[in-house]
């Protein structure tokens, strides 16, 4: 059941700039992660984004695709900013999903999980996340390198599960959020 | 003839913990029915974990310390949050997880340690923030909103000897090129032109 839906912009979120191109970057990947975890992610993202009251902000899946577009790893990259509605309508809909995903999160995290069964988790959700970073990523970036490299790549895609995981849910937000906004250094 | 408030308890289940939370309603500022804005006691249950009970401060510290500790996880920055003068502390485990730590108030009591994975300490997040976002619970909790982190702590993201080899990759670099020069042999000076002997008036 998704939560009460959100204003279009938050007292809070007017506070923060704009999300940078790193932010932007996180965010994008976070939302890759979601699909990866669920065959029907896509669908599932659109239908959230109506269900926290967003169609205003994304009124077809062709402009939410566009949004995330920003992400500078993307094969078709667009330039700009979002505005901070708009991020923090993504961020809604990611923390509405990684909620949503709970339970196979816990499952990928948990160490009670018998090693075997763990691993084969593991190797799915990998295997459907490097296929979608295939599909929409610029092969010739060094993140995109790294992130599917068996090795250098599996930290960042733990990291990347752990966060949704802690970012699930409305709590999560405020948190997921203070993260996508960290300085770049 | 007063009506004593009722008692109200608020549960949050997860796969690996329990928290339950008892109060009253705090009839002085006119709160009633399911409202709880005085808290009595807190338990914690873990399975196959000791159970946690303490009071309302003790809540307070544990939401304090374990939040933030959560907020920077997302950042992939693991450090300890809490410290002696707090009765609950968390920090990361080097073999993986999280240890964490709660000091009783009484004087012979030795600290509880519990050891949780990431998807224990994902469960017991949850329960916390259903807790603060629960409109039942009337007690002002005064935790800070998260922020982002200093540039300092994304820094020290990046383990030290990482960080260190660019600039000292740098160093070394400069070091090298100035000793390589230092070995080239000085040039000779130019024998003087015919012109300026004849100058200076040698024969």
């Amino acid at each position: 059941m998704p939560e009460a839906p959100a204003a279009a912009e938050t007292p809070a979120a007017s506070q923060l700039p704009p999300l940078s191109r790193r932010g932007l970057e996180r965010l994008d990947l976070l939302l890759l992660s979601a699909e990866a975890l669920d065959l029907n992610g896509g669908e599932a993202m659109v239908w959230m984004s109506e269900q926290l009251g967003f169609s205003g902000l994304f009124a077809n899946r062709v402009e939410l695709w566009k949004r995330r577009c920003h992400n500078p790893l993307r094969r078709a990259t667009r330039r700009g900013n979002l505005s901070p509605a708009e991020t923090d309508a993504l961020i809604r809909i990611l923390s509405a999903l990684a909620d949503r995903l709970y339970p196979l999160l816990r499952a990928l995290l948990s160490s009670a999980e018998p090693e075997s069964v763990r691993l084969q988790r593991w190797q799915l959700f990998e295997g459907r996340l490097a296929e979608l970073v295939r599909e929409r990523m610029n092969p010739r970036r060094v993140g995109v390198q790294t992130l599917l490299d068996p090795q250098r790549g599996e930290r960042q895609r733990r990291q990347l599960i752990r966060a949704l995981a802690y970012g699930a849910g409305s709590g999560g937000y405020e948190r997921l959020r203070a993260s996508l906004h960290d300085p770049v250094v | 003839m007063t009506l004593s408030p009722v008692k109200q308890t608020l549960r949050y289940d997860q796969v690996s913990c329990r928290l339950q939370v008892e109060g009253l309603p705090d009839v002085s500022i006119g709160q009633a029915g399911e409202a709880l804005g005085i808290i009595t006691g807190w338990s914690l249950r873990w399975s196959g974990r000791p159970e946690l009970e303490g009071r309302k401060d003790h809540l307070l510290a544990l939401m304090a310390t374990v939040l933030p500790y959560a907020r920077h996880l997302i950042s992939g920055v693991a450090r300890p949050f809490g410290g002696d003068d707090v009765p609950v502390t968390i920090a990361p485990r080097e073999q993986g997880g999280h240890n964490l730590e709660l000091r009783s108030s009484q004087p012979d009591v030795a600290p509880l340690t519990v050891e949780l994975d990431d998807a224990e300490l994902a469960d017991l997040v949850r329960v916390l923030d259903q807790l603060r976002l629960d409109p039942r619970l009337q007690v002002k909790l005064e935790l800070p909103e998260p922020q982002p982190l200093h540039p300092r702590e994304v820094l020290e993201r990046v383990p030290l000897r990482r960080r260190l080899v660019a600039p000292l990759g740098g160093a070394v670099a400069v070091a090298v090129a100035a000793a390589l020069g230092l070995l080239l042999p000085e040039p000779r000076p130019l024998p003087p032109s015919p012109e300026a002997v004849q100058q200076r008036g040698e024969p």
